[in-house]
């Protein structure tokens, strides 16, 4: 187990963006790969994209973000990455339908945001659950599923 | 104790313990403190009531902890309110403790007793328990509460009670595992600390880094 309890700082640090580069041509930079929610964590045990058991132990004033740098010496580093977020679209068929999806959503404290008519679910879990949910908006047509990319 | 060669020079681990109303969540909290405590791991607990300090008062009363390291929250609404929406106050009882008592290893944030989409916000917590009970249904872990889907561990407690309010054991646990997929669950008696070791290993691998 390997213990990480600083951010270092950044990938586009000035002094540490060219100790990146030199490492990458040794292939020994290693990601660590998180959903959005969990980089809210301050403590986690993860296990990096080469196989490191990984132990997170950050002060409560730090934050995990996309490209920290957790560990960096002149024979490894670690470094952090959120993983691509997945979106639910969901279009109402009208605006009764969108005040009533909106509603729903709400009340499932589901974390949306909006493109037009068109409202964005984040998937935090598994889809079938939030598309089970969804199912009584579905089959009446109320809403349809546009993607879930 | 152990828990000052764990990271000292980071904050304590906060783990959050929810669940419905009669669940058992106090009762772990009870089995849980002194097999913390036999490992080195200091203890300080965060409990939240609706509009009392009942929660509060049984741990500082069970002598299990210093009464000092016990704080009580007055959510005044809904519970899940104060450690999801606005954790707030619950961020500032941790702060405390964690202030006052830098030996502490661990705090156990225990909600009020909710329904079973309650979850906690990571801003508040670094690992989260949903504790469940046979008496409550051997249904629970189908209906797919957010709750029993996206806690760190399920606790499925009173299990000595199942034969007894006819509720099958082995058809939650397998209802269990199919809605967690690989997340883990523990299967506990707090009246008799069955499964308590099981959780604090759980721990021990997941926040205190210890195994």
């Amino acid at each position: 187990m390997m213990t990480l309890t600083d951010i270092i700082g950044f990938t586009t640090d000035e002094n540490i963006s060219g100790r990146l580069h030199d490492l990458s041509h040794s292939n020994d930079v290693e990601y660590i790969v998180l959903e959005r929610e969990n980089t809210l964590r301050k403590r986690l045990r993860v296990t990096g994209d080469k196989g490191t058991d990984c132990a997170i132990a950050l002060s409560r004033d730090q934050k995990l973000e996309d490209g920290c740098v957790l560990h960096l010496d002149d024979n490894r580093a670690i470094v952090l990455r959120m993983a691509q977020e997945h979106w639910l679209s969901v279009k109402p068929a009208d605006s009764a339908a969108a005040v009533e999806l909106g509603y729903f959503a709400g009340n499932l404290h589901w974390r949306v945001r909006f493109d037009g008519d068109i409202m964005l679910i984040a998937i935090e879990g598994p889809i079938d659950f939030y598309l089970g949910r969804l199912q009584p908006y579905l089959d009446d047509g109320r809403a349809r599923v546009l993607s879930d990319e | 104790m152990k828990s000052e060669k764990i990271f000292k020079h980071t904050s304590p681990a906060r783990v959050g313990i929810g669940g419905p109303v009669g669940s058992g969540k106090t009762a772990l909290i009870e089995k849980l403190i002194p097999t913390l405590e036999a490992r080195g791991i200091e203890v300080a607990v965060v409990t939240n009531d609706l509009v009392t300090k009942e929660d509060a008062e049984r741990l500082k009363r069970s002598g299990l902890i210093d009464p000092d390291r016990v704080r009580a929250v007055e959510t005044g609404a809904c519970p899940h309110t104060a450690i999801r929406e606005d954790p707030t106050l619950n961020i500032q009882a941790a702060d405390d403790l964690a202030a006052e008592f830098p030996s502490v290893g661990i705090i156990i944030i225990e909600s009020g007793g909710d329904n079973l989409a309650s979850t906690f916000s990571l801003d508040l917590v670094d690992y989260w328990l949903f504790v469940i009970d046979t008496a409550g249904g051997d249904d629970i872990p189908r209906k797919k509460g957010p709750g029993i889907i996206r806690s760190d561990l399920l606790v499925i407690n009173k299990i000595d009670l199942a034969p007894l309010v006819g509720s099958d054991l082995e058809l939650m646990e397998k209802d269990a595992n199919e809605v967690r997929g690989d997340r883990p669950m523990v299967m506990t008696n707090c009246a008799t600390g069955e499964g308590i070791v099981a959780i604090v290993n759980q721990l021990s691998r997941d926040v205190l880094f210890d195994a």
